[in-house]
């Protein structure tokens, strides 16, 4: 059986396994159809439905429930709403463990996430550094972006975020992974 | 792997989340629409040669013993699960009284997969292959039985009939 326990290991070996069957697009097809519209569909429709109010009860839950050690802030304002992730638990179990198949984990978030917000009317600023530690920020197109709404929160405050081996990943007003700046 | 347990990979907490069900699912219905049964049944065969190596080689190295240990402490990290591992001379038995995939997945109200079930088989015969055992299923949508017998248990066929579909 394939277990919850140990998802994101099999979760990102799949996402090797998708892209050596068919590239590049068999994956965004994947992150879009399987996990924004099928398996967080329950996300979609929230947030379709209540906007950001419906960003803090999705990701207020989930993020509990995924990490309870609580290695994560969240910072809502009027016209964005925003995650620091100081110690992600999916990328976290990956290095722990030793699991790396895929060239960049960390891409699977902006591929369901960023279709996903698309359809709710946002876009996406964000950063990750392969490290475990990212920042999110969801706002209207219209919205000027990376507002420094998390003060002391944001991660990128930490001395680790720029270490010697961190490599940064930034995406701007992006809704797909194929936005990707690094 | 540690020697403190039998799962390869370890998280920092003692369970898993049970909406990541909800993406298993999810997964096996898109690779069935784009790949169809037999890339289904690939992309299962190489997870259980490929992520699951570990597992393998421990059940290849320690026999019954390790198979029934890793079976005992796989369901025990898995929310809502109500299993019994029963060791014989010659096999493993583990009864699923519960299914936790298939009873988070109702109770979401989610459509399941009617094919959920086979996963299990294709895994678990690609898993018991690689450490020199035979598996066999018995039953489905949310009660079944495997077995993980070494050669000379002589198991009767797999008889595709004996896995049950699922209902949502």
């Amino acid at each position: 059986m394939i277990g919850c326990y140990d998802f994101c290991g099999h979760y990102e070996w799949t996402f090797a396994w998708l892209e050596r069957a068919g590239g590049p697009e068999l994956l965004r097809d994947y992150w879009r159809e399987a996990i924004a519209l099928d398996s967080q569909r329950h996300a979609a429709e929230l947030i379709q439905r209540e906007g950001i109010e419906g960003m803090k009860k999705y990701w207020g839950h989930t993020l509990v429930e995924e990490s309870p050690s609580l290695g994560f802030t969240i910072t809502a304002a009027v016209d964005r709403f925003r995650i620091d992730m100081h110690d992600c638990p999916s990328k976290g179990f990956l290095v722990r463990n030793g699991l790396e198949q895929h060239r960049d984990y960390c891409d699977h978030c902006m591929g369901w996430v960023g279709p996903m917000m698309r359809d709710a009317g946002y876009v996406v600023d964000h950063e990750h550094n392969h490290r475990g530690q990212c920042w999110w920020e969801y706002r209207a197109p219209s919205a000027p972006p990376a507002a420094a709404a998390a003060g002391a929160n944001d991660v990128r405050a930490r001395p680790e975020w720029l270490a010697a081996d961190a490599k940064l990943d930034r995406y701007e007003g992006a809704t797909s992974p194929d936005e990707k700046r690094s | 792997m540690s020697s403190s347990t039998a799962l390869p990979y370890t998280d920092t907490k003692p369970q898993g989340s049970a909406d990541f069900y909800f993406a298993t699912n999810a997964t096996f219905r898109f690779l069935l629409r784009r790949l169809g049964a037999e890339g289904w049944r690939s992309y299962l065969e190489q997870l259980g040669r490929g992520y699951f190596a570990p597992v393998n080689r421990q059940w290849r190295e320690g026999g019954l013993g390790a198979v029934a240990r890793y079976w005992r402490e796989f369901f025990a990290a898995e929310p809502g699960a109500v299993v019994d591992v029963e060791e014989r001379p010659d096999r493993v038995e583990v009864h699923v009284r519960e299914c936790p995939a298939i009873k988070h997945l109702r109770a979401a109200a989610r459509e399941i997969v009617p094919e959920y079930c086979q996963h299990c088989y294709w895994l678990g015969c690609a898993r018991a292959g690689e450490a020199g055992l035979t598996m066999r299923l018995h039953g489905g949508n949310g009660a079944c039985r495997h077995t993980f017998a070494r050669a000379g248990a002589a198991l009767p066929p797999q008889v595709r009939q004996d896995i049950v579909e699922v209902r949502s």
